[in-house]
């Protein structure tokens, strides 16, 4: 059928494959949300008297990472996960490429009130997001999963955040990530093509409330850490 | 009042263009801005000089020929605008105003603030219509349409053409524009028979013609005299992705 | 030439159809051999290119615009009127066709105005179908509106852009056909010249605006769907690059010019500002159903509108016309405020509006019913003044708005040249003295998609054994030269007076003395300016540049150049209809009221004028035989 070369080639495919990829990875964010919002645990939750295994903080962090490896389903879905960034991010080069070569001549006296900054500057965003990956995997990933070097995953991420940079660089590349969804989530949505006005205002809205949750949970984490004790 | 104007002059596609200065005395409240550029053209004319060349044709804001980026906005600074509607009363005496035509690799500057914007009407041709030879159409009453059906495609039909969209978007898109009018005619039922293939080569032709992806700034939106919504850009992508999925 | 109007036989009803019958056709395998030469691509002109060349011929489409979509059948706003009788109120075919003879003050032919009212059904139809998004009901069904000057409601509309919406659906009917190969498009090409062969439209000289350069193209017929020279009064509800150039350089090469002077001046356009303008912007005339028209009664009443007590208020239409009030036809408006301007009642800085005041009505309605009905005009009065006109009244005027006037045509639509057929506002047929409103997207739609197609067959089934036309040939080789002699000759005088300078000069004449009011002393007086004003031109015009690509100012300078000489022919034809009648109104010929006096004994006629080589006009009278209609005097009171 004449069509399957659209679903790659053409502009509207290409953003179809961004929106895909990139809905599927912020999918990836609320699990991988709920699991490290153990690090976050007040002292006072544990024991858990009904999880006999369960004495502290520690001891939870560990077996849900423990889980995590062993657990064959959950590679798969890993490899699944890598795929998808990767191909978010060719698509999107490819995409930026096509857009550059598209521009006519720059304007000498250029305004950008029509829009937001983050909307212009998902690129931006996304190579600091880029950026902040590769050094979060090799932190943590690298280390525990890959080479074994690190066998008490908790330790290491308490040990991480204890410096001051490693903070800083974490709180920036999650500010990153906030803007990027709060733009990612609806435009993805309208890529995909759902265009009924009342189901786009609420995506718009849910967007939003998206990107602000995720910064603001992501965010906190290495602020406790680093602030505690 | 008294303004000075940065306007690009380019002798043709070819040739490398610039900013010239002018001043200008005496420019009033009332003109529009098309017509304070006539009086410049008329100061030049008088003068000898090569006078500056801009598209423009109905002045009511409709016929979609005036273009120009004013102070770094199509259109100029009031949203909904087209330049012929845009007055000097909502500039400021002293005020420099920077014209430049409309940019992006599919408007060739033809002279000075003239850009040749026919990538546009390629677009249309190639399924920016529905195949209704003269003489063959069915009784017009045989065809109900739902009141808010038809309204809501008008407001998509509204659009007049001009590029505005294109020349503010960060990416030279034309998805606004195109998407138009297929949300246009996929919301009519006249429009049904030739939705899938209508999708295809109007995409097909975006692209060939150059003009970059849409990535949702809604800059677009903001600028467009006639209100055109970003959701056709959605309607649009829809019909895409309805067309991928159909099987015959 | 004697004037042949070719009006088929048989009753008025079946004169179409016979026409039909009877016509010859060409062989859809030699069509491709027949080439076409359409000038314009608004409703007329796009119209006819479009259904040409689905039809099979090869078509060429020339057009000054930067796309076909640019024409000026995009600034209709009101509607087009169709007698479908949707509304059970009564509307016939017949009802339509006297109609527009009485709007037109019985100034037009019988068949050509009732084959208009016939063809309208089809019209509705074929815009539907092409995804025309005409107003609806609720129920799913066309809605309609009624317009000035009728009974019934026969307005079929697209909220207040439905020139836009008609012309999309030509538009894209067109880009179909450029897709298809069976048409090429000449964007940015201005016909400057027609070449004649043997007495036959053969090709244009055309102008590629865009590298200067003179083109020779050639055809087996030339269509010219190239709209009205209204522009003539600088200030105008037209386009700016609307010109009369195109159907005046066929009149100089022997079409003839039929009423030139017949121009509608809309009544509710907004008032020039200042002397910079270069547009007046029309606001529908629909307004006038809501809104009251007043001056004050003082002169130089220098009170705000709303500090202006209703005692102090002149509500002339509704004084002078208290059984149509507001809502007099357009002729008679316009001179009404003219009259109350005149006397030193307008109102705004330049003493040049009367209000159209909407209180009373929100009073009654409610502003927001107001704004339902009338929210995008009021809208786009605020963007262009600056002034919200829910609070206070707006300032409107008068301002020059159609040709009635054009190319003399036949029933077949063809112009007293062989080959060289005139379409929509470019001719002069169906409208008679005054035209009413939503029946210009009509004439011009049907007259493109219907008619033109159909009687040029006729024409063209000489054609199949011509051959290609060459365009190496003496004729136009002559042509070519002449317009280059002429383009030469304009660059050459290197004066210091803007092209805008003198033709705002030239309108304020034509304004003054050849516009709502006119008498014999006034336009002897314009003829002299007008040739001064000429002389002025050819000696000081100042046009800057040279011919080699885009010159904005030599494009105006000539058309203005041939603004110079219509102005000229529509004072002579003025002059010589000594009766009033629609938008032809003598100061001489007039009730003791100030109505307007018809001679139907001496005038019975449309005036088509020879061009005799710039020494003066001959004149061709068609005498109007009315079978069908009584003919009667109009009476708005």
């Amino acid at each position: 059928m004449a069509f399957i070369q659209g679903l790659f080639k053409t502009s509207v495919a290409r953003k179809n494959i961004m929106a895909v990829t990139g809905l599927f990875t912020a999918f990836f964010l609320v699990i991988h949300l709920v699991g490290n919002l153990i690090l976050i645990l007040p002292d006072s939750f544990f024991p858990i008297e009904f999880w006999d295994n369960v004495a502290s903080q520690h001891d939870m962090y560990n077996a849900y990472s423990h889980f995590l490896v062993h657990f064959w389903p959950i590679s798969v879905v890993a490899w699944i996960l890598y795929a998808g960034l990767a191909i978010h991010i060719i698509d999107a080069l490819l995409i930026t490429l096509t857009n550059w070569k598209a521009k006519g001549e720059k304007y000498v006296k250029s305004d950008n009130s029509t829009s937001t900054w983050y909307s212009r500057n998902m690129g931006i965003l996304g190579i600091i997001i880029g950026i902040f990956i590769v050094v979060h995997m090799g932190q943590f990933w690298l280390k525990y999963k890959v080479l074994g070097t690190e066998h008490d995953l908790y330790d290491l991420v308490v040990g991480t955040f204890k410096q001051t940079w490693v903070v800083v660089f974490y709180e920036i590349g999650i500010i990153a990530l906030g803007f990027h969804l709060a733009h990612g989530i609806t435009s993805a949505h309208r890529s995909l093509g759902i265009h009924p006005k009342s189901i786009m205002n609420v995506i718009k809205y849910i967007g939003l409330c998206f990107a602000v949750v995720m910064a603001v949970l992501y965010g906190i984490i290495p602020l406790i850490i680093y602030f505690n004790n | 009042m008294k303004i000075t104007l940065k306007i690009w002059r380019q002798d043709s596609p070819k040739s490398k263009g610039k900013l010239e200065t002018f001043h200008l005395d005496g420019v009033e409240d009332d003109m529009s801005f098309l017509e304070m550029l006539d009086m410049l053209n008329e100061q030049l004319a008088t003068e000898g000089k090569r006078t500056v060349e801009f598209d423009h044709d109905c002045r009511e804001g409709i016929c979609g020929q005036c273009s120009l980026v004013i102070n770094g906005q199509a259109h100029g600074h009031e949203s909904h605008y087209t330049t012929c509607q845009t007055h000097m009363r909502s500039f400021k005496d002293g005020q420099t105003i920077f014209i430049e035509p409309f940019r992006a690799k599919a408007f060739p500057v033809i002279r000075d603030l003239k850009v040749d914007r026919s990538s546009m009407d390629r677009i249309i041709q190639a399924g920016g219509y529905i195949s209704a030879f003269t003489g063959m159409a069915p009784e017009a009453n045989s065809i109900p349409i739902h009141h808010n059906i038809s309204e809501s495609a008008f407001d998509s039909a509204a659009c007049i053409g001009c590029g505005a969209c294109i020349a503010t978007c960060k990416n030279s898109s034309a998805a606004l524009f195109m998407s138009a009018k297929v949300a246009h005619l996929a919301k009519l039922p006249q429009g049904q028979v030739e939705r899938k293939e209508r999708i295809a080569w109007m995409v097909n032709a975006h692209d060939e013609e150059g003009f970059g992806s849409c990535t949702h700034t809604g800059a677009c939106a903001m600028v467009c005299p006639q209100e055109v919504e970003l959701l056709d850009i959605a309607r649009m992508n829809y019909e895409y992705n309805r067309a991928l999925c159909s099987t015959n | 030439m004697a004037l042949n109007a070719k009006i088929p036989e048989g009753p008025l009803k079946d004169k179409w159809q016979n026409f039909l019958d009877k016509t010859n056709i060409v062989n859809p395998a030699n069509r491709k051999k027949i080439d076409i030469i359409v000038v314009g691509s608004g409703l007329s002109g796009g119209g006819a290119a479009a259904t040409l060349a689905e039809l099979g011929y090869n078509v060429k489409n020339f057009y000054f615009q930067d796309s076909a979509r640019r024409a000026h059948s995009v600034a209709a706003q009101g509607g087009v009127n169709a007698a479908k009788n949707y509304k059970n109120d009564g509307d016939t075919i017949y009802r339509m066709f006297y109609d527009t003879i009485k709007g037109g003050d019985y100034r037009s032919r019988e068949a050509n105005v009732y084959r208009m009212a016939q063809l309208s059904v089809d019209l509705i139809d074929h815009m539907t179908a092409q995804g025309v998004p005409f107003g609806r009901e609720y129920s799913g069904y066309l809605s309609n509106r009624s317009f000035g000057g009728v009974l019934v409601s026969r307005t079929f509309y697209a909220r207040g852009q439905t020139g836009q919406q008609l012309l999309m659906a030509t538009y894209q009917a067109l880009m179909k056909q450029v897709k298809a190969g069976n048409l090429t498009e000449y964007r940015r090409h201005e016909v400057l010249d027609y070449v004649i062969v043997d007495g036959k439209a053969r090709g244009v000289i055309v102008r590629d605006l865009i590298t200067g350069k003179i083109e020779r193209h050639s055809a087996h017929a030339v269509v010219l769907g190239t709209g009205g020279f209204g522009k003539i009064f600088y200030l105008s509800t037209l386009a700016m690059n609307s010109n009369g150039s195109a159907t005046w350089r066929a009149h100089k090469k022997g079409a003839y010019f039929a009423n030139p002077s017949w121009t509608q001046i809309h009544p509710t356009a907004l008032p020039q500002a200042g002397e910079h303008q270069s547009k007046l912007t029309l606001m529908s005339e629909s307004l006038r159903n809501d809104g009251r028209i007043w001056v004050p009664k003082k002169k130089d009443d220098q009170r705000l509108p709303g500090d202006i007590p209703s005692e102090d208020r002149d509500y002339y239409l509704e004084r002078r016309y208290p059984a149509f009030g507001n809502l007099v036809p357009r002729d008679v408006a316009s001179r009404a405020a003219k009259e109350r301007m005149d006397a030193g009642h307008g109102v705004g800085s330049l003493k040049n509006a009367v209000y159209l005041d909407f209180k009373t009505a929100i009073g009654i309605h409610g502003k927001d019913t107001i704004k339902e009905r009338y929210g995008n005009l009021f809208t786009m009065y605020k963007k262009i003044t600056g002034i919200d006109a829910y609070k206070e009244p707006m300032k409107i005027s008068p301002a020059a708005h159609f040709s009635m006037g054009g190319l003399w045509v036949d029933y077949e639509l063809g112009t007293s040249i062989p080959g060289l057929y005139a379409v929509g506002e470019a001719n002069f047929a169906d409208h008679g003295a005054n035209r009413l409103g939503a029946n210009s997207l009509l004439q011009a739609s049907v007259d493109g998609n219907f008619v033109l197609p159909n009687t040029i067959s006729n024409y063209l089934s000489n054609e199949i054994r011509t051959g290609k036309i060459a365009t190496d040939s003496p004729e136009f080789e002559e042509a070519e030269k002449a317009v280059k002699n002429q383009l030469k000759k304009l660059l050459a005088i290197k004066g210091t007076v803007p092209v805008d300078q003198i033709h705002r000069r030239l309108g304020k004449i034509m304004f003054k003395e050849v516009a709502m009011s006119r008498n014999e002393k006034g336009m002897k007086w314009a003829i002299d300016e007008i040739k001064k004003l000429r002389k002025e031109f050819w000696e000081h015009v100042a046009i800057p540049g040279d011919d080699q690509g885009s010159n904005s100012e030599l494009e105006k300078a000539g058309r203005l150049a041939d603004y110079l000489e219509i102005a000229e022919l529509m004072t002579v034809d003025a002059l010589d209809r000594k009766e009033s009648c629609g938008a032809h109104f003598r100061e001489e010929y007039q009730t003791e009221d100030g109505e307007a006096v018809r001679d139907d004994k001496n005038y019975m006629y449309s005036a088509a004028w020879e061009w005799q080589g710039g020494k003066d006009w001959k004149l061709h009278k068609e005498h109007l035989v009315f079978n069908d209609i009584e003919v009667k005097t109009r009476s708005y009171k």
